[in-house]
Protein backbone atom coordinates (compact mmCIF):
# COMPACT_ATOMS: atom_id res chain seq x y z
CA UNK A 1 0.00 0.00 0.00
CA UNK A 2 0.83 3.79 -1.01
CA UNK A 3 2.15 5.08 2.00
CA UNK A 4 3.95 8.73 0.78
CA UNK A 5 2.90 11.68 2.68
CA UNK A 6 3.71 15.13 0.21
CA UNK A 7 4.91 18.14 2.00
CA UNK A 8 2.10 20.21 3.29
CA UNK A 9 1.59 22.27 0.29
CA UNK A 10 1.97 25.80 0.66
CA UNK A 11 1.50 27.06 -2.78
CA UNK A 12 -1.59 29.75 -2.93
CA UNK A 13 -3.72 29.18 -6.25
CA UNK A 14 -6.07 32.09 -7.50
CA UNK A 15 -8.48 31.71 -10.46
CA UNK A 16 -7.98 34.81 -12.43
CA UNK A 17 -10.93 35.81 -14.62
CA UNK A 18 -11.79 39.57 -14.06
CA UNK A 19 -9.83 42.45 -12.98
CA UNK A 20 -11.26 41.93 -9.90
CA UNK A 21 -9.77 38.47 -9.00
CA UNK A 22 -6.64 40.17 -10.02
CA UNK A 23 -7.49 42.49 -7.70
CA UNK A 24 -8.23 40.52 -4.54
CA UNK A 25 -4.91 38.04 -5.77
CA UNK A 26 -2.69 40.59 -5.58
CA UNK A 27 -4.19 41.90 -1.91
CA UNK A 28 -3.93 38.58 -0.33
CA UNK A 29 -0.03 37.97 -2.03
CA UNK A 30 0.97 41.58 -0.71
CA UNK A 31 -0.28 40.56 2.63
CA UNK A 32 1.11 37.20 2.60
CA UNK A 33 4.38 38.93 1.51
CA UNK A 34 4.25 41.31 4.70
CA UNK A 35 3.54 37.81 6.83
CA UNK A 36 6.02 36.09 5.21
CA UNK A 37 9.35 38.70 5.69
CA UNK A 38 9.51 40.68 2.83
CA UNK A 39 9.88 44.41 3.51
CA UNK A 40 7.70 46.77 2.00
CA UNK A 41 9.86 47.85 -1.25
CA UNK A 42 10.35 43.92 -1.87
CA UNK A 43 7.04 43.56 -1.44
CA UNK A 44 5.90 46.86 -3.83
CA UNK A 45 8.58 44.91 -6.22
CA UNK A 46 6.53 41.77 -5.82
CA UNK A 47 3.06 42.63 -6.09
CA UNK A 48 3.58 45.00 -9.47
CA UNK A 49 5.37 42.30 -10.58
CA UNK A 50 2.84 39.56 -10.39
CA UNK A 51 0.41 42.41 -11.67
CA UNK A 52 1.95 42.93 -14.80
CA UNK A 53 1.73 39.21 -15.51
CA UNK A 54 -1.24 37.91 -14.30
CA UNK A 55 -3.45 41.26 -16.62
CA UNK A 56 -1.77 39.59 -19.17
CA UNK A 57 -3.69 36.96 -18.77
CA UNK A 58 -6.35 38.88 -18.82
CA UNK A 59 -5.66 40.54 -21.79
CA UNK A 60 -4.89 37.55 -24.01
CA UNK A 61 -5.88 34.72 -22.70
CA UNK A 62 -9.05 35.89 -20.72
CA UNK A 63 -9.16 33.49 -17.84
CA UNK A 64 -5.90 31.90 -15.90
CA UNK A 65 -4.23 30.74 -12.68
CA UNK A 66 -2.04 33.49 -10.57
CA UNK A 67 0.34 31.07 -7.98
CA UNK A 68 2.79 31.70 -5.57
CA UNK A 69 4.55 29.86 -2.90
CA UNK A 70 7.44 30.24 -0.89
CA UNK A 71 10.99 28.90 -2.07
CA UNK A 72 14.76 28.92 -0.96
CA UNK A 73 18.07 28.34 -2.76
CA UNK A 74 21.09 27.86 -0.68
CA UNK A 75 20.90 30.77 2.16
CA UNK A 76 17.97 32.67 -0.36
CA UNK A 77 14.54 32.24 0.28
CA UNK A 78 11.71 33.98 -1.35
CA UNK A 79 8.96 33.42 -3.04
CA UNK A 80 7.80 32.09 -6.73
CA UNK A 81 5.12 33.61 -8.45
CA UNK A 82 3.53 31.72 -11.85
CA UNK A 83 0.82 33.01 -14.29
CA UNK A 84 -0.53 30.34 -16.10
CA UNK A 85 -3.31 30.31 -18.54
CA UNK A 86 -4.30 28.14 -21.47
CA UNK A 87 -4.37 31.28 -24.05
CA UNK A 88 -3.35 31.40 -27.96
CA UNK A 89 0.51 31.61 -26.46
CA UNK A 90 3.07 34.47 -27.55
CA UNK A 91 4.17 34.13 -31.08
CA UNK A 92 7.51 35.50 -30.99
CA UNK A 93 9.10 35.16 -27.10
CA UNK A 94 11.80 37.10 -28.21
CA UNK A 95 9.80 40.19 -29.51
CA UNK A 96 8.13 40.07 -26.53
CA UNK A 97 10.79 40.03 -24.65
CA UNK A 98 12.45 43.44 -25.95
CA UNK A 99 11.54 47.02 -24.67
CA UNK A 100 8.91 48.53 -26.91
CA UNK A 101 8.28 51.39 -25.00
CA UNK A 102 6.26 54.13 -27.03
CA UNK A 103 5.44 57.50 -26.41
CA UNK A 104 1.40 56.76 -26.62
CA UNK A 105 1.96 55.15 -23.57
CA UNK A 106 1.62 51.67 -24.54
CA UNK A 107 4.16 49.53 -23.23
CA UNK A 108 3.30 45.91 -24.88
CA UNK A 109 3.61 43.16 -22.60
CA UNK A 110 5.61 44.97 -19.91
CA UNK A 111 7.42 41.79 -19.83
CA UNK A 112 11.14 43.22 -20.01
CA UNK A 113 10.23 45.32 -17.33
CA UNK A 114 9.03 42.41 -14.78
CA UNK A 115 12.26 40.66 -15.87
CA UNK A 116 14.04 44.49 -14.48
CA UNK A 117 12.02 44.10 -11.04
CA UNK A 118 12.49 40.40 -10.11
CA UNK A 119 15.91 38.19 -9.43
CA UNK A 120 14.70 34.92 -12.07
CA UNK A 121 12.54 35.16 -14.84
CA UNK A 122 10.81 32.51 -16.89
CA UNK A 123 8.79 32.32 -19.75
CA UNK A 124 7.08 29.25 -21.82
CA UNK A 125 5.02 29.13 -24.43
CA UNK A 126 3.37 27.83 -26.52
CA UNK A 127 -0.13 27.94 -28.91
CA UNK A 128 -1.03 23.60 -27.49
CA UNK A 129 -0.25 24.65 -23.92
CA UNK A 130 -0.69 28.23 -23.33
CA UNK A 131 1.66 30.66 -21.64
CA UNK A 132 3.55 30.16 -18.14
CA UNK A 133 5.50 33.38 -16.75
CA UNK A 134 7.40 32.41 -13.83
CA UNK A 135 9.50 34.60 -11.28
CA UNK A 136 11.23 34.63 -8.36
CA UNK A 137 12.05 37.06 -5.66
CA UNK A 138 14.61 37.08 -2.93
CA UNK A 139 13.72 38.41 0.65
CA UNK A 140 17.05 41.25 1.11
CA UNK B 1 -3.67 26.87 8.11
CA UNK B 2 -3.49 27.31 11.96
CA UNK B 3 -4.78 25.42 14.87
CA UNK B 4 -6.32 28.38 15.94
CA UNK B 5 -8.89 29.25 12.96
CA UNK B 6 -9.13 24.93 12.35
CA UNK B 7 -11.08 26.08 16.17
CA UNK B 8 -13.31 28.27 13.88
CA UNK B 9 -14.03 25.47 11.10
CA UNK B 10 -13.76 22.93 13.58
CA UNK B 11 -15.86 20.77 16.30
CA UNK B 12 -14.21 18.02 18.36
CA UNK B 13 -13.49 14.80 16.60
CA UNK B 14 -16.41 13.40 19.59
CA UNK B 15 -18.63 15.64 18.16
CA UNK B 16 -18.24 14.58 14.38
CA UNK B 17 -18.27 11.23 15.15
CA UNK B 18 -21.57 11.96 17.54
CA UNK B 19 -23.28 14.15 14.69
CA UNK B 20 -22.70 11.04 12.23
CA UNK B 21 -23.62 8.54 13.91
CA UNK B 22 -20.42 7.03 13.83
CA UNK B 23 -19.87 4.35 16.37
CA UNK B 24 -16.61 2.17 16.60
CA UNK B 25 -17.72 -0.54 15.24
CA UNK B 26 -18.41 1.62 11.88
CA UNK B 27 -14.91 2.55 11.69
CA UNK B 28 -13.90 -1.42 11.90
CA UNK B 29 -16.36 -1.97 8.71
CA UNK B 30 -14.74 0.52 6.57
CA UNK B 31 -11.26 -0.80 7.50
CA UNK B 32 -12.59 -4.39 6.70
CA UNK B 33 -13.48 -2.69 3.45
CA UNK B 34 -10.48 -1.51 2.92
CA UNK B 35 -8.65 -4.38 3.98
CA UNK B 36 -10.55 -6.19 1.47
CA UNK B 37 -9.75 -3.84 -1.27
CA UNK B 38 -6.21 -4.35 -0.28
CA UNK B 39 -3.10 -3.71 -2.98
CA UNK B 40 -5.90 -2.23 -6.16
CA UNK B 41 -6.37 0.72 -3.98
CA UNK B 42 -3.83 3.02 -6.63
CA UNK B 43 -5.87 1.85 -9.23
CA UNK B 44 -8.69 4.14 -8.21
CA UNK B 45 -6.33 7.10 -9.95
CA UNK B 46 -7.18 5.32 -13.28
CA UNK B 47 -10.51 3.96 -12.42
CA UNK B 48 -11.44 7.94 -11.59
CA UNK B 49 -9.39 9.46 -14.36
CA UNK B 50 -11.38 7.77 -16.65
CA UNK B 51 -14.25 8.87 -15.37
CA UNK B 52 -13.42 12.34 -14.92
CA UNK B 53 -11.95 13.14 -18.61
CA UNK B 54 -15.56 12.75 -19.79
CA UNK B 55 -16.72 15.80 -17.70
CA UNK B 56 -16.22 19.02 -19.02
CA UNK B 57 -14.80 20.61 -16.14
CA UNK B 58 -11.86 18.36 -16.54
CA UNK B 59 -10.13 20.72 -18.63
CA UNK B 60 -10.90 23.47 -17.23
CA UNK B 61 -9.35 22.50 -13.40
CA UNK B 62 -6.87 19.92 -14.71
CA UNK B 63 -5.03 21.12 -17.66
CA UNK B 64 -1.46 20.81 -15.62
CA UNK B 65 0.27 17.93 -15.14
CA UNK B 66 2.27 19.14 -12.56
CA UNK B 67 -0.65 19.96 -10.52
CA UNK B 68 -2.54 16.65 -12.02
CA UNK B 69 -0.04 14.90 -10.74
CA UNK B 70 -0.11 16.26 -7.01
CA UNK B 71 -3.72 16.16 -6.80
CA UNK B 72 -3.61 12.39 -7.75
CA UNK B 73 -0.68 11.46 -5.44
CA UNK B 74 -3.11 13.92 -2.37
CA UNK B 75 -6.09 12.12 -3.62
CA UNK B 76 -4.20 8.72 -2.78
CA UNK B 77 -3.41 9.71 0.73
CA UNK B 78 -7.25 11.05 1.29
CA UNK B 79 -8.35 7.69 0.32
CA UNK B 80 -5.81 5.94 2.00
CA UNK B 81 -6.78 7.82 5.21
CA UNK B 82 -10.26 7.67 4.62
CA UNK B 83 -9.59 3.49 5.06
CA UNK B 84 -7.70 3.69 7.95
CA UNK B 85 -10.45 5.34 9.20
CA UNK B 86 -8.41 6.81 12.17
CA UNK B 87 -10.62 9.74 12.50
CA UNK B 88 -8.59 12.06 14.79
CA UNK B 89 -7.52 16.12 14.91
CA UNK B 90 -5.11 15.50 11.60
CA UNK B 91 -7.89 13.89 9.68
CA UNK B 92 -10.43 16.39 10.26
CA UNK B 93 -7.45 18.95 9.60
CA UNK B 94 -6.83 17.13 6.35
CA UNK B 95 -10.16 16.98 5.30
CA UNK B 96 -10.55 21.08 6.05
CA UNK B 97 -7.57 21.70 3.69
CA UNK B 98 -9.24 19.60 0.95
CA UNK B 99 -12.04 22.52 1.38
CA UNK B 100 -9.66 25.78 1.09
CA UNK B 101 -8.01 23.66 -1.73
CA UNK B 102 -11.59 23.48 -3.52
CA UNK B 103 -12.73 26.62 -2.54
CA UNK B 104 -9.11 28.47 -4.12
CA UNK B 105 -9.75 27.09 -7.37
CA UNK B 106 -13.00 27.90 -7.47
CA UNK B 107 -14.38 24.39 -7.73
CA UNK B 108 -17.93 24.71 -8.26
CA UNK B 109 -19.71 21.95 -5.20
CA UNK B 110 -21.83 20.00 -7.62
CA UNK B 111 -18.32 18.54 -9.12
CA UNK B 112 -16.99 17.75 -5.82
CA UNK B 113 -20.31 15.66 -5.10
CA UNK B 114 -20.28 14.46 -8.12
CA UNK B 115 -15.86 12.83 -7.68
CA UNK B 116 -17.14 12.00 -4.16
CA UNK B 117 -19.91 9.76 -5.82
CA UNK B 118 -18.09 8.14 -8.12
CA UNK B 119 -15.37 7.25 -5.84
CA UNK B 120 -17.68 5.56 -3.71
CA UNK B 121 -18.93 3.84 -7.16
CA UNK B 122 -15.69 2.67 -7.83
CA UNK B 123 -14.27 1.20 -4.73
CA UNK B 124 -17.86 -0.30 -4.18
CA UNK B 125 -17.84 -1.78 -7.69
CA UNK B 126 -14.97 -1.60 -9.74
CA UNK B 127 -12.47 -2.48 -6.83
CA UNK B 128 -13.89 -4.45 -4.56
CA UNK B 129 -14.12 -8.55 -5.64
CA UNK B 130 -15.54 -10.17 -2.44
CA UNK B 131 -14.17 -11.37 0.73
CA UNK B 132 -16.48 -10.28 3.33
CA UNK B 133 -19.49 -12.03 4.22
CA UNK B 134 -22.53 -10.49 2.99
CA UNK B 135 -23.67 -9.20 6.33
CA UNK B 136 -19.72 -7.78 6.68
CA UNK B 137 -20.31 -6.52 3.44
CA UNK B 138 -23.93 -4.98 3.49
CA UNK B 139 -22.63 -3.18 7.55
CA UNK B 140 -19.24 -1.89 5.70
CA UNK B 141 -21.60 -0.14 2.81
CA UNK B 142 -23.70 2.05 5.74
CA UNK B 143 -20.46 2.54 7.85
CA UNK B 144 -18.56 3.77 4.28
CA UNK B 145 -21.78 5.97 4.11
CA UNK B 146 -21.45 7.86 6.94
CA UNK B 147 -18.03 8.69 7.47
CA UNK B 148 -17.71 9.70 3.68
CA UNK B 149 -20.58 12.37 4.83
CA UNK B 150 -18.68 13.44 7.57
CA UNK B 151 -16.20 14.09 4.95
CA UNK B 152 -18.40 16.12 3.02
CA UNK B 153 -19.70 17.84 5.89
CA UNK B 154 -15.98 19.04 6.88
CA UNK B 155 -15.58 20.14 3.13
CA UNK B 156 -18.57 21.83 2.19
CA UNK B 157 -18.45 23.67 5.54
CA UNK B 158 -14.78 24.57 5.01
CA UNK B 159 -15.12 25.81 1.15
CA UNK B 160 -18.50 27.94 1.75
CA UNK B 161 -17.02 29.94 4.93
CA UNK B 162 -13.92 30.55 2.29
CA UNK B 163 -16.15 31.35 -0.66
CA UNK B 164 -18.00 33.73 2.07
CA UNK B 165 -14.72 35.42 2.90
CA UNK B 166 -13.60 36.09 -1.14
CA UNK B 167 -16.87 37.57 -1.26
CA UNK B 168 -16.27 40.08 1.24
CA UNK B 169 -13.29 40.98 0.33
CA UNK B 170 -14.53 41.60 -3.09
CA UNK B 171 -16.96 43.73 -1.74
CA UNK B 172 -14.63 45.78 0.25
CA UNK B 173 -12.34 45.77 -2.47
CA UNK B 174 -15.08 47.76 -4.84
CA UNK B 175 -16.19 49.41 -1.82
CA UNK B 176 -13.14 51.62 -1.47
CA UNK B 177 -13.60 52.20 -5.01
CA UNK B 178 -15.31 55.52 -4.97
CA UNK B 179 -14.03 58.79 -6.26
CA UNK B 180 -14.46 62.01 -3.98
CA UNK B 181 -13.41 65.01 -6.12
CA UNK B 182 -13.13 67.93 -3.79
CA UNK B 183 -12.02 71.43 -4.75
CA UNK B 184 -10.17 72.29 -1.58
CA UNK B 185 -9.16 75.76 -2.37
CA UNK B 186 -10.66 78.12 -4.96
CA UNK B 187 -9.01 76.59 -7.96
CA UNK B 188 -7.71 73.62 -6.56
CA UNK B 189 -9.11 70.01 -6.91
CA UNK B 190 -7.95 67.04 -5.19
CA UNK B 191 -8.80 63.55 -5.24
CA UNK B 192 -6.98 60.69 -3.18
CA UNK B 193 -6.70 57.28 -4.34
CA UNK B 194 -7.23 54.65 -2.18
CA UNK B 195 -7.29 50.77 -3.18
CA UNK B 196 -7.06 49.31 -6.57
CA UNK B 197 -7.24 50.77 -10.32
CA UNK B 198 -8.72 48.98 -12.50
CA UNK B 199 -9.56 50.45 -15.95
CA UNK B 200 -13.50 50.85 -15.18
CA UNK B 201 -12.17 53.04 -12.14
CA UNK B 202 -9.97 54.62 -14.03
CA UNK B 203 -12.29 55.48 -16.59
CA UNK B 204 -14.60 56.75 -13.49
CA UNK B 205 -11.87 58.98 -12.31
CA UNK B 206 -10.94 60.26 -15.13
CA UNK B 207 -14.91 61.44 -15.44
CA UNK B 208 -15.78 62.85 -12.26
CA UNK B 209 -12.40 64.70 -12.63
CA UNK B 210 -13.19 66.79 -16.08
CA UNK B 211 -16.80 67.12 -14.94
CA UNK B 212 -15.38 68.74 -11.60
CA UNK B 213 -13.06 70.70 -13.54
CA UNK B 214 -15.58 72.07 -15.96
CA UNK B 215 -18.04 73.01 -13.18
CA UNK B 216 -15.27 74.86 -11.17
CA UNK B 217 -12.98 75.82 -14.17
CA UNK B 218 -10.38 74.72 -10.96
CA UNK B 219 -5.93 75.04 -12.46
CA UNK B 220 -5.21 72.44 -10.49
CA UNK B 221 -5.67 69.05 -9.56
CA UNK B 222 -3.76 67.11 -7.63
CA UNK B 223 -4.14 63.07 -7.39
CA UNK B 224 -3.03 61.49 -4.45
CA UNK B 225 -1.62 57.81 -5.22
CA UNK B 226 -0.38 57.15 -1.62
CA UNK B 227 -2.87 54.76 -0.93
CA UNK B 228 -2.88 52.88 -4.48
CA UNK B 229 -2.36 49.30 -3.53
CA UNK B 230 0.06 48.71 -6.78
CA UNK B 231 1.29 50.99 -9.94
CA UNK B 232 2.24 48.60 -12.66
CA UNK B 233 2.38 49.18 -16.34
CA UNK B 234 -1.40 49.53 -16.74
CA UNK B 235 -2.52 51.53 -13.81
CA UNK B 236 0.23 54.26 -14.82
CA UNK B 237 -0.72 54.20 -18.03
CA UNK B 238 -4.24 54.96 -16.65
CA UNK B 239 -3.10 57.99 -14.38
CA UNK B 240 -0.90 59.23 -17.27
CA UNK B 241 -3.79 59.37 -19.79
CA UNK B 242 -5.93 61.30 -16.64
CA UNK B 243 -3.06 64.22 -16.01
CA UNK B 244 -2.51 64.47 -19.91
CA UNK B 245 -6.87 65.12 -20.46
CA UNK B 246 -7.06 67.26 -17.40
CA UNK B 247 -3.97 69.10 -19.21
CA UNK B 248 -6.07 69.11 -22.04
CA UNK B 249 -9.19 71.08 -20.24
CA UNK B 250 -6.46 73.88 -19.34
CA UNK B 251 -5.88 72.20 -15.60
CA UNK B 252 -2.55 71.61 -14.13
CA UNK B 253 -2.75 68.10 -12.69
CA UNK B 254 0.16 66.56 -10.59
CA UNK B 255 0.55 62.78 -8.78
CA UNK B 256 1.52 62.87 -5.32
CA UNK B 257 2.03 60.09 -2.75
CA UNK B 258 5.17 58.36 -4.72
CA UNK B 259 6.78 56.60 -2.49
CA UNK B 260 10.44 55.31 -3.09
CA UNK B 261 9.78 51.86 -3.40
CA UNK B 262 6.74 52.67 -6.41
CA UNK B 263 9.27 55.45 -7.88
CA UNK B 264 11.95 52.82 -8.33
CA UNK B 265 9.95 49.93 -9.32
CA UNK B 266 8.24 52.21 -12.21
CA UNK B 267 11.36 53.05 -13.40
CA UNK B 268 11.94 49.44 -13.16
CA UNK B 269 9.28 48.78 -15.40
CA UNK B 270 10.57 51.37 -18.03
CA UNK B 271 7.17 53.64 -17.67
CA UNK B 272 7.67 56.82 -19.33
CA UNK B 273 6.39 59.19 -17.37
CA UNK B 274 6.96 62.17 -19.45
CA UNK B 275 5.94 65.55 -18.37
CA UNK B 276 3.65 64.29 -15.88
CA UNK B 277 4.24 66.79 -12.48
CA UNK B 278 4.82 64.07 -9.37
CA UNK B 279 5.65 64.75 -5.85
CA UNK B 280 6.35 62.93 -2.86
CA UNK B 281 4.22 64.61 -0.39
CA UNK B 282 0.94 65.77 -0.47
CA UNK B 283 2.34 69.04 0.99
CA UNK B 284 5.10 69.34 -1.88
CA UNK B 285 1.89 68.99 -4.36
CA UNK B 286 -0.56 71.92 -2.56
CA UNK B 287 2.88 74.23 -2.37
CA UNK B 288 3.27 73.95 -6.11
CA UNK B 289 -0.27 74.68 -6.27
CA UNK B 290 -0.69 77.67 -4.66
CA UNK B 291 2.74 78.83 -6.37
CA UNK B 292 0.59 77.63 -9.90
CA UNK B 293 -2.66 79.66 -8.69
CA UNK B 294 -0.72 82.47 -7.37
CA UNK B 295 -1.50 82.43 -3.59
CA UNK B 296 1.11 82.17 -0.75
CA UNK B 297 0.53 80.77 2.48
CA UNK B 298 2.39 82.27 5.41
CA UNK B 299 2.01 81.93 9.14
CA UNK B 300 -0.42 84.58 10.93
Amino acid sequence: MLRTTPARDQSHVHRIKSELDLSVALAQLRKWSMVNGFDAPGATRLVTAASEIGRNILKYAGKGELRYRPVAEGRKTGVEVAAVDQGPGIADIELAMQDRSSSSGTLGLGLPGVKRLVDRFDINSSPESGTHVTFRLWKR
Amino acid sequence: MTNESQGEFLGSVEEHLLIHGIKPDDLENVRKFGAAIGDRMPEYIRHFYAWLETRPDYREYFHDGDLLGRVQSSQIDHWQSFFDARVDEAYLATRVQLGEAHARIGLPLPSYFAGVSQSFVIFTEKLYEGGLSPEEHAASMISIVKLLNLDTTIVVDTFSKLVAEQFAEQSMALAEMSTPVTAIWDDILMLPIVGIIDSNRAQDVMAAVLAKIMETRAKVFIMDISGVAVVDTAVANHLIKITKATKLMGCECMISGLSPAIAQTIVDLGIETGDVRTTTTLRDALEVGFATIGVSVSRA
